[in-house]
């Protein structure tokens, strides 16, 4: 294309710039197994799907270099099989890329980046080298040349599907007489019986890629489809994976590829919008899940038995006198500044008085020693020696804290119940530190709230439930101990699940939106306007919104008219990050918001009021995401996600907007072209009757007519109990009315009416504003048998015709 | 109200009118008042209830306007040919002759359409139907009673006595009774009877003879004609009229349109209308009275006296009373219930009884 040659600019090292971004997976096998997965479950199937990858591959591969994409097709019928060749003017590929790209399944740069792309997932092309091989035996014949090379290069590549190796057969160099760009071609078996789908599929990329130019050639027809403009789709910023997007299965990749050591610098280093502040919400929320937290309990006040001074200095031998006491009573003193405190917090307090004493009294508090220090003094924090004096201690505590998590008109009774059991539940639990997971703990409410309803026959419900555990994880704190390093976590499973579930839980800013690169409403017109001659197109481009953790934009886009066929079902055109949706329509989010709604609404032709319309329309829909969720592997439908389906229906309701306005505005037309017709047909005759009846000379009604296409018309139409005034503007200026309408009954549905009520009668004002030439409908309801009478200000007498 | 003479003037003058607008270059419109309950009105000169001054127009300016407004003008032309040629049509005919119209936009698309635009011309015109040579397809009702009288047939003058020169059927009301010239009378009074087997009753019972009364058998809405002739033998003859029909709300609107006019043609209520007529049963009260068999009353009766009550021509003492007492006893009893005491019992007991408390005998 010598055109986008002289644009191409600096794009060497393009190449191998993108080379560098390649990571293997290796299921070539697995695939192999479950070819229907990706669309290649039938023959006629198998020829669609391969020009489908191919094609996406070489926009893709176009636009990554700025080039505007000249791609060309050819379909050939060579006795066994069908031979596919693909042609773009792209980059081209370097020699070392050659054999992994075509080569290795989910093997493509774009799996691990969050960058709206046609394939997004890597597996196409490369599927289709392997359906190739398997069906044909035959190896996938590749030539490129990158730009600025005299020569292009040439290679076959067979792929060892138990090692998901590609293996070159040949290599050489040829000339070609693209400047840059890459071809393939690949033999398969297939049929043609898809015809239909693959001319469509051809002709839909052409509407929302009106930058390409692409030609297609199969056995019984060539089809071009030129380029409507020469502006690129916007470039589009890679973006990182955002904490709320991903699964576990590639959390748990992710966990295996990095090179971060901590959980930390992992979270930061492979997630948009995490800094260290969100890293660290996220790693508090992975301790709670993974450790559990730690419960605090409020100490041993002065006038209650527990001792924790007594029991420290008990606790402690061999220290001295002076030292062991001072260091007592520091400790003692500094837990009875606490509200509540947890084991962590108490070992802090013994650690820190243990070493000041140490240094004062220069005697040294071995482990062992702060060990037993610390055992004695959480026991009385606990509530004392023996077993029922801590069970009463804790008790109390849980009374409190029950009390106040649940309503005033709680009975005492239940929540000495419940206290009691909990109580036991800590008091016997075998972590003497008392940490606990939410689950855990969520455990120990249920069991206490259940034993309680049984065997105290009191009520303590769901709501209630839930409270309490709320208050005791409210209580409880996030233990200090260091999160699993990476490696860790990437091998275990369940550690992996704690840390996405508190990735989930975290509150985190959406991610960006430059990601994106929306067709624009004023290109999707335009490639609309391009392969449909209809009489009216309409587009909207949504702002964009985030499901999970993935930014999308929808875009709808509708054709109205011309050659568009009336009577059988609207084409729905879908597209997912521009490339064409075209088999299992009817599991896709797309044709269900299609279905809801009401087209009729809109002026279509729609057959029970739902589902398809049945007019001379094209509906149009994009979904740009970095990840589009599709319903399986073989992208055909997307998900029926409600985020997305909400704004498909937003940016479908948009466009049909537009649309009503334009069908109303051509139906009142078209009325009003009727009208003139039929008057101009009815008038003469009247007259000339008129004139004989009287027996005078022949009327000339020329002013008549004039004035009945200048005058503004009000006019009654009753159609059961809905009454329905038209206002029609036939002056050269807008028409500022004042409409009443004197019902004898009263009016319902009134749409926007002023309603009165006076002695009986009903009076309906309107204050309508109709342009000049145009018209207005004011519908009301009434009782068929009810009496009207209108009046009408704001129009000069002369100028106004009130048909009632 | 006109003579035959100038009805046919009156129509060209209408068909002027569109001329003139025409000319004046103006958007050619008829304005008739509004036919409906609310647009009623009493007249207190008159004393009968004719059309308040809420209008409706039909202009040109809209297709459906045009159309009505082509229509008039075609059916002007013919009614105008008829009157030249001394001939009649139905109404009826008049829609199946606008088929034969040239212009299919003329044509009627129902007998209502047709019927309702007769009653515009009338209206704007100020001649009646009659007066157009316009008739309805039911032949009118009859008359029985002490009178002779001479009309004025198509096939000459004939003088009849309406007991002796006719059968038991009858003396046929012709569709235009102004035709008719009373020559002499001998009646007291007027009674009409809504249903035929009341009628006959009387008439077998010899009930005309002994009473000095003309039978008017109304045939249940009464037509134009009956109305007209009621209310020239009141207004000529001096005779009071009264109304005799079943218990229920639409035998009280028959009343209703004897005495007050129709809300259909008030603008007629004038030339139709005896408001002196006198309502004689059956009444709600003679319900209870007599205790007479009854039916009790459907949603539509009970619809019907309430929106009777809503009705200015029923805004009396007597009616709101008995309509409200109608109302409570959720009963209604036909004329000819009165025969559970025996046959005669209406000729000889409760006839005589109620018109001697209404002095009428």
């Amino acid at each position: 294309m010598p055109s986008s040659q002289s644009e191409l600019g600096d794009t060497t090292g393009i190449a191998e710039e993108l080379a560098a971004d390649q990571r293997s997976i290796s299921i070539a096998e697995f695939f192999e197994k479950n070819k229907h997965m990706l669309g290649f479950d039938s023959d006629a199937r198998a020829v669609v799907t391969a020009v489908k990858e191919a094609v996406d591959n070489a926009l893709d591969a176009c636009e990554e270099a700025s080039i505007l994409p000249d791609i060309y097709v050819e379909i050939r019928d060579v006795g066994d099989y069908y031979r596919l060749v693909v042609e773009d003017n792209g980059p081209g590929i370097t020699k070392e890329q050659i054999p992994k790209i075509f080569g290795k399944l989910l093997y493509g740069s774009r799996f691990h980046k969050r960058e709206q792309n046609r394939g997004q997932q890597g597996i196409g092309i490369s599927a289709a080298v392997l359906y190739a091989q398997l069906t044909s035996g035959k190896p996938a014949k590749i030539t490129s040349r990158t730009r600025g090379r005299d020569e292009a290069q040439y290679f076959e590549v067979i792929i060892d599907t138990d090692e998901n190796e590609p293996e070159i057969d040949q290599e050489s160099t040829t000339s070609w007489d693209r400047p840059h760009g890459t071809r393939i071609e690949i033999e398969f078996e297939g049929n043609m019986r898809a015809r239909q789908q693959l001319r469509d599929y051809v002709k839909h990329t052409a509407v929302v890629n009106p930058h390409a130019r692409i030609e297609l050639v199969e056995p019984k027809g060539s089809f071009k489809f030129e380029r409507a403009t020469d502006q690129l789709p916007a470039e589009t910023e890679e973006i990182r994976p955002h904490p709320h997007g991903v699964e576990l299965g590639t959390l748990i990749k992710m966990l295996e590829a990095t090179d971060s050591y901590s959980i930390s610098g992992f979270l930061q280093g492979e997630f948009t919008r995490v800094g260290s502040k969100t890293a660290k919400g996220i790693i508090d929320g992975f301790r709670d899940e993974h450790y559990g937290r730690a419960m605090t309990w409020t100490p041993p006040r002065s006038h209650e038995e527990a001792d924790v001074e007594a029991a420290l200095t008990a606790a402690v031998s061999n220290k001295g006198k002076a030292a062991t006491a001072d260091f007592a009573s520091r400790v003692a003193e500094r837990v009875g500044e606490f509200q509540r405190l947890s084991y962590h917090q108490l070992a802090d307090v013994i650690d820190d008085v243990a070493g000041i004493i140490e240094e004062e009294y220069d005697v040294t508090f071995g482990t062992t020693v702060r060990e037993n220090a610390r055992s004695a003094a959480w026991r009385q924090i606990l509530g004392g020696d023996a077993d029922e004096a801590v069970r009463e201690s804790l008790r109390g505590d849980l009374y409190g804290i029950i009390d106040e998590a649940t309503s005033s008109r709680k009975d005492d009774a239940a929540i000495e119940g419940v206290a009691d059991r909990l109580a036991a539940k800590f008091a016997g639990s075998d972590d003497n530190r008392h940490r606990f997971t939410r689950d855990e703990i969520a455990d120990f409410v249920e069991r206490s709230a259940d034993a309680t309803e049984e065997y105290d026959d009191i009520t303590f419900g769901e709501t209630a439930r839930e409270n309490v555990l709320e208050a005791l994880w409210a209580r409880m704190q996030t233990v200090p101990d260091d999160p699993p390093k990476v490696s860790a976590v990437a091998g275990d499973r369940d550690a992996a699940s704690n840390l996405l579930a508190a990735m989930r839980a975290a509150d985190i800013i959406a991610p960006p939106t430059d990601c994106l690169s929306p067709i624009t409403a004023e290109l999707v017109r335009e490639g609309l306007e391009k392969e449909y001659a209809a009489d009216f197109y309409a587009a909207e481009t949504r702002d964009a919104s985030v499901h999970g953790g993935d930014p999308f934009i929808v875009e709808a886009g509708i054709a109205y008219g011309g050659d568009l066929e009336e009577e059988s079902a609207a084409d729905v055109l879908r597209f997912a990050n521009r490339v064409p949706l075209v088999y299992q329509r009817g599991a896709c989010a797309t044709t269900d918001v299609v279905k809801s709604i009401n087209w009729r609404n809109y002026g279509l032709d729609q057959p029970g009021g739902s589902g398809i319309p049945t007019d001379a329309v094209v509906i149009m829909v994009h979904v740009a995401s970095t990840n589009v969720p599709f319903t399986s592997e073989s992208k055909d439908a997307i998900a029926n996600v409600p985020e997305i389906e909400s704004e498909i229906e937003l940016a479908l309701r948009e466009a049909a907007r537009d649309l009503k306005s334009y069908l109303n505005k051509r139906r009142s037309m078209q009325q009003r072209r009727e009208k003139r017709n039929k008057l101009a047909t009815v008038l003469p005759v009247m007259a000339e009757k008129v004139a004989e009846v009287a027996g005078r000379e022949p009327l000339n009604i020329d002013d008549t007519m004039a004035r009945i296409m200048n005058n503004v018309l009000v006019e009654r139409e009753r159609d059961g109990d809905v009454v329905r005034l038209v206002v029609e503007n036939n002056s050269g200026t807008n028409a500022a009315l004042e409409i009443t309408d004197i019902a004898s009954a009263e009016p319902s549905a009134v749409n926007g009416a002023r309603v009165t009520e006076m002695d009986g009668e009903w009076f309906l004002s309107w204050e309508p504003t109709v342009e000049s030439g145009d018209q207005a409908i004011l519908e009301y309801e009434l009782d068929a048998s009810a009496d009207v009478e209108m009046s009408v200000d704001g129009v000069e007498e002369a100028k106004l015709t009130v048909n009632t | 109200m006109s003579t035959e003479t100038d009805a046919r003037e009156r129509l060209i003058d209408l068909a002027a009118q569109f001329y003139d607008q025409f000319e004046r270059g103006s958007i050619p419109e008829m304005e008739v008042p509004t036919r409906s309950k609310s647009n009623i009105v009493f007249d207190e000169e008159s004393n009968v209830w004719v059309y308040g001054d809420r209008t409706s127009t039909r202009s040109a300016n809209s297709v459906r306007g045009a159309q009505k407004l082509l229509k008039a003008v075609y059916t002007i032309d013919f009614l105008a040919d008829q009157l030249d040629q001394d001939r009649s049509s139905t109404l009826r005919e008049l829609y199946y002759l606008s088929e034969s119209w040239d212009v299919d936009d003329a044509q009627y698309n129902d007998q209502d359409e047709s019927n309702q635009l007769i009653e515009d011309l009338e209206i704007v015109s100020g001649v009646t139907r009659e007066d157009f040579h316009m008739r309805p397809e039911e032949s009118g009702a009859t008359v029985m009673g002490p009178l002779l009288l001479r009309e004025q047939t198509r096939r000459g003058e004939r003088e009849i006595h309406c007991q002796e020169d006719v059968g038991e059927g009858g003396y046929q009301i012709p569709n235009n009774p102004d035709t008719i010239e009373f020559l002499e009378n001998e009646a007291e009074f007027v009674l009409c009877v809504e249903t035929g087997g009341m009628r006959d009753r009387l008439v077998e019972n010899g009930f005309d003879e002994e009473y000095g009364c003309i039978v008017v058998h109304l045939k249940g809405q009464p037509a134009r004609a009956t109305r007209r002739l009621t209310k020239r033998l009141h207004d000529e003859l001096d005779l009071p009229v009264t109304v005799f029909t079943d218990g229920d709300p639409w035998s009280y609107r028959i009343y209703g349109s004897v005495a007050y006019g129709s809300i259909k043609s008030a603008h007629l209520s004038e030339y139709l209308a005896t408001p002196q007529a006198d309502f004689v049963g059956i009444r709600p009260a003679d319900i209870v009275e007599y205790d007479l068999p009854t039916d009790p009353l459907s949603d539509s009766d009970v619809n019907a006296l309430e929106s009777e009550l809503d009705d200015p021509r029923f805004q009396t003492e007597f009616w709101e009373e008995q309509i409200e007492l109608q109302l409570d006893l959720e009963k209604k009893s036909e004329q000819q219930s009165l025969a559970s005491y025996g046959l005669d019992f209406v000729t000889e007991t409760y006839l005589p009884e109620r018109l001697d408390q209404m002095n009428v005998v």
